[in-house]
């Protein structure tokens, strides 16, 4: 059947919009700051394989894994109507333990099987484990919180409570999570509601067919823009500082093989798994892939699956690109898959420069907080990740302050946080000349220094603390970042990767890394 | 009596409606954008002369145009020591996630006139450092030296405690300098929001105060001295221009706010008191949802800047009748936003290459070519048909293929536009009748009523101004909020009632300076109340039940609800009316009883995926209660009306063209 290049874009429209509401409902009846105020979730609508059709434009980093999520659902359990299935496990297509994904299947008139499905996928902040906040400094994943494999969270329209009160009684917040569950199910209702309304203005067939066409045409302009790229093999390589147990650099290598419209990108040569929690899973490292083609397209193209079906990614088993159980991995999904992006990017760039930044800061810089608040009596858990530089560009600076790559989280108002946990924030700006300077400097990372009020259990996951972001063309390299312990009047540089405890008066000030530079200053 | 006149000053013309002795008169003239007043006095000549006592209420772009164009005043910004850069930073995110080119935004605020004060509040607003005077007295002369003509004063928990910003206030005013604190323009929480409006206001606050000083002048020179000049707010009331001048942040949304205020006149006279209100122009769409009352919002933005007053509700999109349609490297027909605009416009009007939405409709047959805005603008068809046979081949479509697709385009993004003032927001698009009015907008509100299962269409008499009438029947409106951030079962209605207290005494105040005594009062108070924990606030009446009531409307709203989660009161808003005196619509011809209208042309087009005979009506020529069948067209010289097949259309007691199947 031929498509219409007109139903093309008004299904393109319908599939977007459902996305967007899905992740409008999501924020704006979420519990925890880090919903609602930092977004930091995702929404996206699938087919009947669990391909997506659309993603709203969320977090880059929940791309590549969302699918493999709602494919391990799929494969573990025979979904039925009303049914919602929810699953964390890293090592089926998860991200890391906080992100909670629940997958809702949408079964259309008499068929046996569903025809869609929506997923939300969404950073909890606090899933059990040995540390509050659930980002701990861990050996293996056991350590990192409840790994949720795909159960039924909601059995033909009602909670299944057994379910629920096995997560809730393994978790510091249990009445934030239960919150933040309720919107992610309310997220997936919306979606459902809407699917039907298409199908039932359009009808099944034609819907189907506009699903798979949106796909086949992401596809086309991405095969479009890799034939761009001159054909050739390019080679990068960069590092993670360490991996919190040793001072030892954790080096990732890729080289990418263009032909004509096709990418293959090859990690092998990069480091083994490791001790420590950096480790990335594959999800992850699919995810840093698909995010870098997608920047290849400058037109505003929906994201969905026909973005990878060009695109091989080769990463060895048990490698720090594609860890096995029962390794850590609450930072790979935050900070392996930024130096992932570099490596790509990097590569990309050797190709053609003009059209890539230098590095930008490559961490996401994770603070989480936890402990008693005197003011109620009550547990706190508190997560937040932080901005810092972009690479500058060719004839543009990188953009100061912002979250880059793999992330779009936002901050957490400084009013808003001292409103709800025992902390006073001491200051929160810019960090002058920590870009790199270049032709096109780049962007300024960002200084928060926070004092507790209260005894306070605080993990570090943090990066490019000694291993700065590169500059390209004869740029400089960005300004590496700084922890910084300040007690009794003295200051203490602490490691990237830490979990200690705070007396009330203690600050604690994280300095994030500045973009490398473009082009000789 | 005084007659009264709404001024709409837009970027080609400036629109005006007269209510005086003779009805209602309208009248269009260019816009003169060097000097916009200039433009106002001629209409204003000629519409009156200077016989009559004038009550005008104005609405500008001024304001809008001078963020947008980085054109506002030099500002200058104190903030507490520490969180000087936290406008610089905003929300941490980047625009655009798949742009690595994305460019910078500029703040409105060079770096050396940033400043930081020591001082410092919590969160409850109890004072742990006090400000640092010699500080303020060193910034003050810094300002002066390097030459601002505004400051904004902006605080951490200023919300929760004015005190500091006051203090650090009266000090720079002393030295002479002009000041405006975060604390009176907008006191609520989350500190890059609230200081983001308040640098907003400072920077357009001068240019404002100029403007207006200068046409308050100009009316008083040739005008009866009585004339009184108001200013169109983004929340759909007026105030009196002095106070304009004040705080001008109020006015930056105040175009398209007006025209939904018309639409909900014209709506509710026409019996329609749920409308969806689709303001269809050259570049842009503004859609709005009226719930027999106007939806206000405070989480709208102008340019790159958020500013958290209370506005109309609208959202928009860009596209309009100026969109281009192209072709996508993926193969896939797109339509705007890059827009013809008015130069070089529609290839129909002669000079412009790219086909348009306007190009579209008048290959399918639906423009009236003798009569197209009136018969003021000629109209190529030929050279339209040659560009779009161009296009057309490339696609691999036949040219009226490629010309309904054109616009099936168009009306899915308006469509989604819709779908995000009415679904997402609880309503059903059912229950409600499309209003479109804009140039534009007559000629898709049947296809996109369909699409929406909308079964009314209303189109305005007066479509091509309604901006202008909505400034006629505004009233006169204040707002005002306190943080409150409290839990309910904390709060008892008299602690809620003791917060409103003080904002409603303000609000009497200023109404009785403007000119309103007690009786012409309205004053409405509500709370912005959410689940503990969450970060979006739902508002409601003050009322005992409100618990009950946020409750429902979650529910309605988000699907779920939960009475046994503790709810916290947020902010207390009080909205404070000066009703003015409503002008009546003017009634047009009436005939007895409904006739069948006969059409001026019978002309081939297609409609509804088909090719049909369209019949064309003369706007002008149909009097009340003529009513007709599509395929129609109905050509106004203000606005066009496209009647789809299966739709019946009446010429209401009004000269509004309703559609109904």
């Amino acid at each position: 059947m031929k498509t219409s290049p007109i139903e093309f874009e008004v299904f393109k429209n319908l599939f977007l919009s459902i996305a967007e509401e899905m992740g409008v409902t999501l924020c704006r009846t979420g519990f925890s700051p880090n919903i609602k105020e930092r977004l930091d979730y995702s929404c996206a609508v699938y087919d009947a394989e669990g391909n997506t059709i659309a993603q709203g434009d969320h977090m880059p980093v929940h791309l590549g894994a969302m699918p493999l999520s709602v494919r391990a659902a799929i494969d573990a359990v025979r979904m039925e109507p009303g049914d919602i299935v929810m699953l964390n496990d890293p090592f089926r297509g998860g991200t890391h333990l906080p992100d909670i994904t629940l997958v809702s299947p949408v079964f259309l008139g008499r068929k046996k099987t569903p025809t869609f499905y929506a997923a939300n996928r969404a950073h909890h902040s606090d899933v059990g484990g040995m540390s509050p906040g659930s980002m701990p400094v861990a050996r293996e994943i056991y350590q990192e919180g409840l790994i949720i494999p795909p159960v039924r969270l909601v059995r033909r329209g009602v909670i299944v409570d057994d379910i629920l009160a096995l997560l809730l009684n393994n978790v510091r917040t249990p009445d934030e999570r239960e919150g933040d569950l309720a919107a992610q199910i309310a997220a997936n209702r919306v979606a459902e509601t809407r699917l039907h309304d298409v199908v039932s203005r359009y009808g099944r067939v034609k819907t189907m067919k506009y699903a798979a066409a949106l796909q086949d045409y992401t596809e086309r302009v991405v095969r479009h823009a890799i034939a761009g790229v001159p054909d050739g093999d390019y080679s990068f390589e960069d590092a993670l500082d360490d991996d919190g147990f040793s001072d030892t650099p954790v080096p990732i290598r890729v080289k990418i093989s263009i032909r004509n419209d096709q990418a293959v990108v090859d990690f092998t040569g990069s480091a083994p798994q490791v001790t420590g929690s950096v480790n990335a899973n594959y999800a992850i490292t699919l995810s840093a892939c698909l995010y870098a083609f997608r920047c290849l397209v400058q037109d505003d193209v929906l994201y969905n699956a026909g973005v990878g079906r060009p695109i091989q990614v080769i990463a060895p088993e048990g490698s720090i690109v594609n860890a096995l159980k029962p390794s850590a991995v609450a930072g790979g999904n935050v900070e392996t898959s930024q130096r992932i992006t570099d490596v790509v990017l990097g590569a990309l760039g050797t190709s053609q420069p003009e059209r890539w930044p230098a590095a930008s800061q490559g961490t996401m810089n994770n603070v989480t907080l936890g402990g008693t608040d005197p003011r109620t009596g009550r547990r706190f858990a508190y997560y937040e990740t932080m901005g810092g530089g972009m690479g500058g560009r060719k004839g543009m600076a990188g953009l100061s302050g912002v979250h880059v790559h793999m992330s779009n989280t936002r901050n957490t108002p400084v009013e808003a946080i001292e409103h709800y946990l025992p902390v006073r924030v001491r200051r929160y700006g810019l960090r002058q000349g920590s870009g790199g300077r270049g032709r096109a400097s780049g962007g300024e990372g960002l200084v928060r220094e926070y004092e507790v009020l209260t005894e306070t259990s605080v993990t570090l996951l943090t990066d490019r603390r000694r291993l700065a972001p590169y500059g390209v063309l004869g740029g400089l390299p960005g300004g590496v970042g700084c922890n910084t312990l300040i007690r009794d009047g003295w200051e203490q540089q602490l490691p990237g990767k830490v979990e200690m405890t705070l007396k009330p008066g203690d600050r604690l000030r994280v300095e994030t890394p500045g973009g490398g530079g473009y082009g000789e200053p | 009596m005084h007659s009264r006149l709404g001024i709409d000053t837009g970027g080609t013309f400036t629109d005006f409606v007269h209510l005086g002795p003779h009805g209602l008169v309208v009248h269009k003239q260019r816009s003169t954008p060097d000097d916009p007043a200039r433009a106002i006095l001629e209409g204003i000549r000629h519409l009156t002369g200077d016989d009559a006592p004038l009550d005008v209420v104005h609405g500008s772009t001024v304001a809008t145009n001078a963020v947008l164009e980085r054109t506002g005043a030099k500002v200058a910004l104190v903030a507490t020591r520490g969180f000087e850069d936290v406008l610089k930073i905003g929300r941490q995110t980047r625009p655009e996630l798949y742009n690595v080119f994305v460019e910078p935004r500029p703040p409105l605020v060079e770096a050396e006139l940033t400043f930081g004060v020591d001082e410092r509040l919590d969160a409850s607003g109890a004072i742990l450092q006090n400000v640092n005077e010699d500080d303020v007295n060193q910034i003050a002369r810094l300002i002066h030296v390097r030459g601002a003509t505004m400051v904004a004063v902006c605080l951490l928990h200023s919300y929760a405690n004015p005190a500091h910003e006051q203090q650090v206030a009266a000090i720079l005013r002393k030295s002479g300098l002009s000041v405006c604190t975060s604390s009176e323009v907008l006191p609520e929480y989350r500190e890059f929001e609230r200081w983001s409006t308040t640098v907003v206001n400072a920077y357009v606050t001068p240019l404002m105060d100029r403007y207006l000083a200068k046409l308050e002048q100009a009316l008083r020179t040739p005008g009866p001295p009585a004339s009184r000049l108001s200013i169109m707010q983004s929340n759909g009331g007026c105030i009196s221009a002095s106070a304009a001048r004040a705080q001008a942040v109020r006015t930056v949304l105040s175009g398209p706010a007006a025209g939904v205020v018309g639409a909900s006149s014209v709506a509710h006279a026409a019996g329609f008191p749920r409308v969806i209100s689709f303001d269809m122009g050259g570049t842009s769409t503004d859609v709005s949802l009226i719930d027999d009352e106007i939806g206000t919002t405070t989480d709208s933005k102008i340019g790159d800047f958020p500013v958290r007053l209370p506005v109309i509700d609208i959202h928009t999109v860009g596209a309009g009748g100026g969109s281009i349609a192209y072709l996508d490297t993926g193969g896939a027909l797109r339509v705007g936003p890059r827009s013809a605009g008015a130069s070089p416009g529609p290839v129909c009007y002669g000079v412009g290459n790219e086909l348009t939405v306007t190009d579209a409709n008048l290959l399918l047959g639906r423009l009236d070519p003798d009569y197209f805005l009136g018969g003021r603008m000629a109209i190529d068809g030929e050279r339209t048909q040659r560009v779009a046979e161009a296009l057309a081949n490339d696609v691999g479509l036949s040219v009226p293929e490629l010309a309904e697709g054109i616009i099936r385009v168009a009306n899915a993004n308006m469509e989604r536009a819709i779908r995000v003032v009415s679904v997402e927001r609880g309503h059903d698009p059912r229950d409600f009748a499309l209003l479109a009015f804009g140039g534009a907008g007559g000629m898709h509100a049947c296809e996109i009523a369909e699409q929406l299962q909308i079964s009314t269409v209303i189109v305005p008499r007066h479509a091509g101004v309604l901006s202008a009438f909505g400034m006629l029947v505004a009233d006169v409106t204040k707002d005002y909020s306190a943080s409150v951030l409290k839990p309910s079962t904390s709060l008892t209605m008299k602690d809620l009632e003791a917060a409103c207290a003080p904002l409603v005494e303000t609000a009497r105040t200023e109404l009785e300076m403007e000119g309103f005594p007690p009786g012409r009062q309205v004053i409405t108070r509500s709370l912005d109340v959410r689940y503990i924990g969450q970060s979006f606030e739902i508002t409601l009446p003050l009322e005992a039940d409100y618990r009950e009531a946020f409750d429902q409307q979650h529910g309605k709203t988000y699907g779920y609800s939960n009475s046994a989660r503790p709810t916290e009161v947020v902010n207390v808003r009080v909205s404070a009316a000066g009703v003015t005196d409503k002008p009546s619509l003017p009634a047009i011809k009436r005939v007895r009883r409904a006739t069948k209208a006969t059409p001026t042309a019978v002309r081939p087009g297609r409609l509804g995926g088909k090719n049909v005979r369209i019949s064309f009506f003369r706007w002008d020529d149909l009097t009340s209660g003529a009513s007709g069948l599509g395929p129609a067209v109905i050509a106004g010289g203000e606005a066009t009306v496209v009647v789809s097949p299966g739709w019946r259309f009446t010429v209401d007691g009004h000269g509004n063209v309703v559609g109904t199947r």
